[in-house]
């Protein structure tokens, strides 16, 4: 098990390399003089010949690359001329609120795509599993900030139930909880949207097939009662890939969270990487790529290492 | 695989193509045939409600909604189809070779993917969006450079299983060479899978056009498309213009849900 998770992590290397290969590759194809940009539009003559000096811009791109890489390996990730700030504190500020976000929502997507899909598949083609398969369809057809707007628009404008963006009332300066929790609903339900609506859908076809395996069978025929067929025996094993797809869904809880931090003025990641894209401020988009591809390769990790806790059968070799 | 879903899906899958046909129709022959100028600005005019003269109403600008929208539809048609078509391009030919030369080559370029799938789809396309920021034909460039990776996947999955084949083998031995192998023989026959993966890309790839001209980098004004339509159309609530969020809304929707519902029984047809 050790071993395994020691051989992954080393796996992790290269494709990390790899990540910030393509970035700093992505970062070079940027027209334009790189050290005005970064400096910003205003910046004297001088401004822009140290930043140039300080990051090596008039070296060839392989030392410009070594530079960078030898600062990040030091937990360096360079420094946001735009926001007068290291990029690492400019992140350190706002992960725990963009990690808190994506948790609720993958919490919450859980939380309904399980037992609606396992609902869905034991009623399989009644009135509620057609009416329920056709809301999944149109949730994961629809535009997220469109569904975002219709929340604020109902819950927030027309019923007062809830604020309408931000992270918590503005006149409270110490840390609030039942106000930040109250910002967290419409924010945590737009993100869970698409993921809960493929993952009701893979439940309930994973869940169908189950259903019609032998071993279910077996068990209802010596006896069991229903319940425990379906939780001991059906769940379990639909489940067991659906861990994979988890993992899987980690890049794409990071983009839904540009959207829908856009929508309800959220300050996380997502809103700082927007901001930086449309400023070009683009030492902070390269560190946050970077720690972005960090989490996405160890919530991999996570779910090989789940995948086998699940599932017996999976031998660590 | 799901027992029951054949002969339910069939009837919504051809209600998904008749409308796409009708979408396409209506977007590119009905602005031939009448007199709409989508970017005509009216400002006496300007909010007008829908009937009489303009069938949707006018925007703040007093342009006409329904011009709009079809001149807009154009756009995010063509957006979508031509994307994903780009996006199967090159994970066809990504996949098709990855999978036929296999060993160190393929190792190599399966480990290309993973370092792209570790960056979330969104950062890429920001990223991109921001450095080459402009017309319609790099939105589509960048949607489609972003989306190649899983087509990627499924096709070297199925060329993998596909270059074991008897006639693949009857090919090498009259004398074909890799290439003539590779897309005479091999890719054709995984056809059904890249035309089921297009036909989900396009709905993938309409919706990241609206997700990006939301963001402010997509589609940019004066040129009208469902994406920045809608975007608009959320600032006109506050000016009482509730019913200009309807249209582009249910036009992405409807057509998104169309490609998705023809995706799914391409699938299951195949199974």
């Amino acid at each position: 098990m050790l071993q395994f998770v020691l051989k992954r992590l080393l796996l992790a290397v290269p494709t990390l390399l790899g990540v910030t290969i393509l970035t700093f590759v992505l970062l070079h194809l940027a027209p334009g003089n790189l050290a005005q940009t970064l400096a910003g539009e205003n910046a004297s003559r001088a401004q822009v010949a140290r930043i140039t000096h300080e990051l090596g811009l008039d070296r060839p791109i392989y030392e410009q690359y070594g530079i960078w890489l030898g600062k990040l390996v030091h937990g360096d990730l360079g420094f946001s001329y735009r926001r007068q700030a290291p990029v690492i504190s400019l992140i350190a500020e706002r992960i725990g609120r963009t990690l808190l976000l994506m948790g609720s929502a993958l919490l919450l997507s859980i939380a309904v795509a399980v037992p609606l899909g396992v609902y869905q598949a034991v009623r399989r083609n009644t009135l509620f599993d057609r009416a329920a398969s056709a809301l999944v369809f149109v949730a994961w057809s629809m535009p997220t900030f469109w569904f975002g707007t219709i929340l604020i628009a109902i819950f927030a404008v027309n019923l007062r139930w809830s604020p309408v963006g931000g992270m918590q009332t503005i006149d409270t300066i110490s840390f609030d909880w039942p106000s930040r929790l109250a910002h967290l609903i419409l924010p945590a339900i737009t993100l869970a949207i698409v993921s809960l609506a493929g993952w009701s859908r893979y439940i309930r076809g994973s869940m169908v097939e189950q259903l019609q395996e032998d071993y279910t069978r077996t068990a209802t025929a010596k006896g069991l009662p229903a319940t425990a067929v379906l939780f001991r025996h059906t769940l379990r094993n639909a489940l067991i890939p659906f861990i994979t797809l988890l993992g899987g869904t980690i890049p794409a809880l990071f983009g839904g969270a540009v959207i829908t931090e856009q929508i309800f003025a959220y300050p996380g990641m997502g809103q700082l990487f927007w901001q930086s894209a449309t400023d070009r401020d683009y030492f902070t988009l390269l560190g946050m790529t970077v720690i972005t591809a960090v989490l996405v390769i160890l919530g991999n990790l996570l779910a090989d290492v789940l995948y086998g806790v699940v599932d017996p059968r999976v031998r660590y070799d | 695989m799901i027992e029951g879903r054949r002969t339910r899906v069939e009837p919504i899958a051809a209600a998904g193509i008749l409308w796409i046909a009708l979408a396409l129709l209506a977007c590119w022959l009905a602005p031939l045939l009448f007199h709409i100028d989508a970017y005509a600005t009216d400002v006496a005019h300007a909010y007008a409600q829908p009937g009489g003269a303009h069938w949707l109403g006018t925007d703040g600008l007093g342009r006409d909604e329904l011009a709009r929208l079809l001149i807009g539809g154009r756009i995010t048609l063509s957006v979508g189809i031509v994307a994903a078509l780009v996006a199967m391009l090159i994970g066809t030919i990504y996949g098709a070779l990855s999978g036929y030369y296999g060993g160190w080559f393929d190792s190599i370029l399966m480990r290309v993917v993973d370092v792209f799938l570790s960056v979330p789809t969104l950062f890429l396309l920001l990223f991109l969006a921001a450095l080459f920021n402009g017309s319609v034909l790099t939105l589509m460039l960048v949607i489609g450079f972003t989306a190649w990776l899983g087509p990627s996947r499924l096709v070297r999955g199925e060329v993998l299983t596909l270059k074991e084949r008897l006639y693949v083998e009857a090919a090498r031995a009259a004398g074909a060479g890799d290439w003539r192998i590779i897309f005479r023989h091999v890719v054709p026959n995984a056809m059904g899978t890249i035309i089921t993966t297009t036909t989900f890309m396009v709905a993938s790839a309409m919706l990241a056009e609206t997700a990006l001209s939301y963001l402010g980098i997509g589609i940019r004004l004066p040129m009208p498309s469902w994406g920045n339509l809608l975007s608009g159309a959320q600032s006109d609530i506050f000016a009482r213009a509730y019913w200009l969020i309807l249209p582009p809304g249910f036009a992405i929707l409807i057509t998104v849900c169309a490609f998705n519902f023809v995706g799914d029984w391409l699938r299951e047809k195949q199974t």
